[in-house]
């Protein structure tokens, strides 16, 4: 029997991140155990800070792996022989960034887990399990792996969303989010099956040979594995859990998870529209500009009436979903490179915000009231500044990551002539301007409350904000390098890694 | 300093040196120290605006009139395959207005030395901030840059009403700013249309409005912007889209509703700035963008910009005249004196649209100045209201004085420079639009009616408030801002050829651009483009007031 040929410098990214999930698992239990460390007292804090820089170092060697693989760029497949995931540059890209997220989010995680008294190993293990099934979703060229990957991303997910146990809206929002993921999944798992039956096979390629539009058994494949990943990304109509969810969550939680997922079902979705559909696309561009459409204008209004800066938060997800959405309309390369270039801009600016709101946490309670920012221009100027800096690149006011992203989407959207939509869109922008202000209204121009913010910062939280600081002006400004970033040209990566799917 | 980066100096210094202001600040409280104090903030950004200001005047000196195009060019990639490129470059018509804008600055600085006590140091970096957004949308040849420049100067200027506005001021901070987005952002739109259009015509992604020193591309000014077709194409959709972000920042009736709430709000130099440069940013785009890329439009649409603007100069003026307080009478004053700047632009003949850019820089002196002078009574009595006030000319002779001259400047007084922006602008109109023309002119006899009836009521009479009578007049500082502010009004009164000489040709260049496109665009079927006549007068080169 001959021993397959396979390539394992694919998965080391994933190698990298699991064997971290089971050193993080194995250290918690010996460390818990242990009455001193290195002549140190071994405290819940102790273990937490370096459960956390464990996993930070092998979040670090799996963003430097598929990084770097990413800068090479030839598509390899695991098995040759049975091509299910393949690490190429899109794959590579990707993974990369959600490894850095999932990075920053630990780092952040480290001084919030302590401050509510839940600084627990098991965090930091669920975190890295959950980043292993994201790049297995994203690598996946198969309807399979995509499914393993998903449910392996979720269900640790579900786990850290109720990871407050003791605080009741953690627990709703933990069970709220399994029992709607779990739905999700299914009805996923029910168009794979479809698609199955239609095509023989579960592998884009084959789905792609086979399936065609006029056959209904196709078209309710599709359109039930669009609903699956609608859910996933938290598009109207299926959006309904995302703010509940977010606001239970810890917020170090829904920091990771507003990013991570998203990054992770939408390269996901990209992979299967364009590998599985691209032939059929005009069909599918109506189903995909009502969700745009729909999503942009429910998450922007009803993120306007909110009073919890987590809800708030939330819809403004759901209305960058919308416009991420808007990128897959057009169907060209154009397009889903602006999808990736948006995701990229993103992760930083959301993983900011949130990680403000982390940072301000204060005695156990989550510093959640929208106007317990005010008058933080007062106490915590540095904080109000970056806050404000993550509030109008999200509004996409330009010189920051937020207005580039929105110009290559809307681009991309209007050289494919879908004016219209492009038009909701800036409309819609306008309202999301109005509630992204709020906050520096309250912070600038109004006196500090009673709600007494947290007065110190750590350092890891100092990092952490820093870089996404800079991410977002660098990707505002000059995104394609300049002067000592000469060689990060983010805006060409993001248009390579798509002209790479194609190719392939 | 080689001269071509002479823009780039002039553009960035005040943003670079805010910056460097912040950074040392951060440093020194890392380090344990108080940040900069106060008065270090205040000096170094008075200096930076005055050195900016020097700066800009060697724009002045080294700009040559009889040459046609932008001059001070500078290019280089910044987002090459995105056609988006650092393309600066001035013509006779921004040349003023950045001069306007470097002058300005310094002077709205020195007025509001004692009147920002709150958090001096951010005020002076988003001061400094605002300068180089101004000025890079106002130098900038990309339109990509153009569109950066334009909205980022709405955030430190919303942060300077927000903060330091009077009591609604988050209510006019957060109105100015939706306001300005919905239109630009429709804009952006637009902008992408074009940009499509152009790379589908000739094969090149450039964001450039002109063509670039190295060739390569014919800027977006070069397409061919169809008339008819799908709806988003065309020009007159297109002009649409540019036209109510213009109109907006202007403000053209009924569009103006910002800019009263943001005038009254807004601290001293707030409304200095706003009303002198930001509503200029507005008429400016129309002249740059609007009017180039899209002439046949333009035309098509001149009846209903000639119909808002002598709206906006009437209702405004009436306005203007039931105010009882005096910075919102100032706030009305400018919604008509826009209309009379857009008048003269939409008259498509050298006269008009030459008046119209003199009258831009006359208005942002005078209207800065009312301002300023508002700002100092307000100081000393903390009310603006006119009824409050009379026979203020009594305690306060020195700014009863001042006051008179700017009122002269504003309401058009010959010798002044309000006289002879006014005058070529109706001269324009009038060729053109004959009844229009005569229409206007009431506005011009009803700004007199109220800025006269203003300031009688407060600088004559009987002293019957008793807290008038100890008024303090204008110290040295105020002074020396207000002799600041009269010697370019006098100035540009006595010799507009100054400034002239220097619109012109850029006026004459844009005049035939417009007409080169709007009749290839209509074939001559354009009615309204037949009734206006040949656009250039035989002695388009020789106007004289």
């Amino acid at each position: 029997m001959n021993t397959p040929d396979l390539n394992f410098s694919v998965v080391g990214p994933l190698v990298w991140v699991s064997l971290g999930a089971m050193v993080v698992l194995l250290g918690e239990v010996l460390l818990s155990r242990a009455k001193t460390f290195f002549g140190r007292t071994v405290t819940t804090s102790l273990v937490g800070s370096l459960l956390a820089g464990t996993s930070i170092f092998f979040l670090a060697m799996a963003t430097y792996m598929a990084l770097a693989h990413a800068a090479m760029g030839n598509a390899t497949p695991f098995d040759p022989a049975h091509p299910m995931f393949v690490l190429d540059r899109f794959s590579a890209l990707i993974s990369g960034l959600i490894a850095l997220a999932a990075l920053l989010s630990c780092a952040l995680s480290i001084q919030y887990l302590d401050e509510l008294r839940i600084n627990h190993g098991e965090y930091y293990a669920l975190v890295l399990f959950s980043v292993a099934g994201m790049m297995l979703m994203v690598c996946a060229v198969d309807m399979l792996p995509v499914f393993l990957g998903l449910e392996l991303m979720s269900i640790p997910i579900y786990v850290l969303a109720g990871f407050d146990r003791k605080k009741l809206s953690s627990n709703e929002s933990a069970l709220k989010y399994f029992l709607i993921g779990s739905f999700a999944s299914a009805i996923l798992l029910y168009g794979v099956a479809l698609l199955y039956g239609v095509a023989g096979a579960t592998s884009f390629a084959a789905i792609r040979a086979a399936a065609s539009l006029t056959n209904p058994l196709a078209v309710a494949g599709l359109g039930l594995v669009i609903v699956g990943f609608a859910f996933k990304i938290s598009s109207v109509p299926f959006h309904q859990w995302t703010p509940d969810v977010y606001e239970g969550a810890p917020s170090a939680v829904t920091a990771f998870m507003s990013v991570t997922v998203k990054l992770a079902a939408f390269a996901a979705l990209l992979r299967v529209l364009a590998l599985s559909f691209e032939p059929q696309g005009e069909a599918l561009q109506n189903v995909l500009w009502v969700l745009s459409a729909l999503t942009m204008v429910v998450g922007n209004f009803m993120a306007v009436i909110q009073q919890n800066i987590k809800r708030m938060l939330a819809y403004s997800s759901i209305a960058h979903a919308g416009y991420l959405l808007m990128g897959f309309v057009p169907g060209t390369q154009a397009g889903y490179a602006a999808v990736v270039f948006y995701l990229i801009c993103y992760v930083f600016m959301n993983l900011g915000a949130f990680g403000v709101v982390v940072v301000l946490a204060n005695r156990g309670r989550d510093c959640e009231n929208i106007d317990s920012f005010a008058g933080l221009a007062r106490t915590r100027p540095g904080l109000a500044a970056l806050m404000t800096l993550f509030m109008i690149s999200l509004a996409g006011i330009p010189g920051t990551a937020g207005f580039m992203a929105k110009w290559q989407i809307f681009a991309s959207a209007v050289a494919a002539g879908q004016v219209p939509l492009a038009i909701i869109g800036v409309l819609t922008s306008v309202v999301s301007v109005y509630y992204y202000l709020r906050v520096p209204v309250l912070m600038y121009m109004r006196e500090p409350g009673e709600d007494a913010p947290r007065m110190e910062i750590g350092s890891s939280e100092f990092l952490v904000l820093a870089v996404c600081a800079f991410a977002v002006l660098y990707l505002g400004i000059v995104p394609n390098g300049w002067w000592v970033f000469d060689g990060l040209h983010v805006l060409d990566w993001a248009r390579d890694s798509v002209r790479g799917l194609f190719a392939s | 300093m080689e001269a071509t980066h002479l823009l780039t100096l002039v553009t960035f210094l005040p943003l670079a040196v805010g910056l460097a202001l912040l950074a040392t600040s951060a440093v020194a409280r890392a380090l344990g120290a108080e940040g900069l104090p106060a008065s270090v903030w205040r000096l170094t950004g008075l200096l930076t605006t005055v050195a900016t200001f020097a700066f800009s005047l060697r724009l002045w000196t080294g700009f040559d009139p009889t040459e046609i195009g932008y001059q001070f060019i500078e290019y280089r990639p910044w987002l090459p395959d995105y056609g988006i490129h650092y393309f600066v470059g001035i013509d006779g018509i921004s040349l003023v207005l950045v001069l306007l804008t470097t002058f300005l600055m310094p002077i709205a600085l020195a007025a509001s030395w004692t009147d920002i006590g709150r958090s001096v140091r951010s005020y002076i970096f988003f001061m400094l901030f605002l300068e180089t957004g101004m000025l890079g949308a106002f130098v900038s040849l990309n339109v990509f840059a153009f569109y950066v420049f334009w909205e980022l100067m709405l955030v430190p200027m919303y942060f300077i009403i927000g903060i330091w506005g009077g009591p609604r001021r988050v209510y006019a901070a957060v109105k100015f700013f939706l306001f300005t987005m919905v239109g630009s952002l429709l804009m952006l739109v637009a902008i992408l249309v074009v940009f499509y259009l152009h790379y589908q015509q000739t094969g090149v992604l450039s964001l450039d409005l002109v063509a670039p020193p190295g060739g390569g591309s014919t800027g977006l000014i070069g397409t061919a912007i169809p008339t008819t077709g799908i709806w988003w194409q065309t020009q007159y959709w297109l002009f649409a889209a540019f036209a109510l972000a213009f109109a907006i920042k202007v403000p053209m009736v009924p569009l103006h509703t910002w800019l009263p709430d943001a005038h009254v709000e807004a601290p001293t130099p707030g409304s200095v700035v706003l009303a002198a440069v930001l509503l200029k940013m507005g008429t400016y785009g129309f002249l740059r963008f609007a009017l180039p890329l899209f002439p046949a439009a333009a035309i098509e649409w001149t009846p209903v910009i000639l119909a808002l603007a002598l709206v906006g100069i009437v209702y405004g003026s009436l306005v203007a005249m039931v105010q009882a307080d005096i910075k919102k009478l100032v706030a009305y004053s400018s919604v008509a004196h826009l209309g009379f700047v857009m008048l003269g632009m939409f008259a498509f003949n050298v006269h008009g649209i030459s008046g119209s850019v003199l009258q831009m820089v006359n208005h942002g002196l005078s209207t800065g100045a009312l301002f300023l002078l508002v700002g100092m009574l307000y100081e000393r009595r903390h009310t603006r209201m006119i009824g409050d006030f009379g026979g203020v000319a009594r305690p306060m002779p020195v700014y009863a004085a001042c006051f008179g001259i700017v009122t002269m400047s504003s309401i058009g007084l010959p010798m002044l420079n309000g006289f002879v922006g006014e005058f070529l602008i109706l001269i324009g109109t009038f060729l053109a639009w004959p009844i229009v023309a005569v229409v206007a002119t009431s506005g011009v006899v009803l700004a007199a009616a109220y800025m006269l009836w203003m300031f009688r009521r407060v600088m004559f009479g009987p002293v019957d408030n008793e807290e008038n009578r100890g008024l303090i007049d204008l110290d040295l500082r105020e002074k020396l801002v207000m002799v600041a502010m009269i010697v370019p009004i006098i100035w540009i009164g006595l010799y507009p050829e100054a400034l002239l000489r220097r619109i012109e040709p850029s006026v004459i260049d844009l005049l035939e651009k417009v007409e080169r496109g709007s009749a290839d665009a209509a074939q001559g079927r354009d009615p309204l483009l037949a009734q206006l006549g040949p656009v250039l007068p035989a002695d388009a080169g020789e106007v004289q007031p």
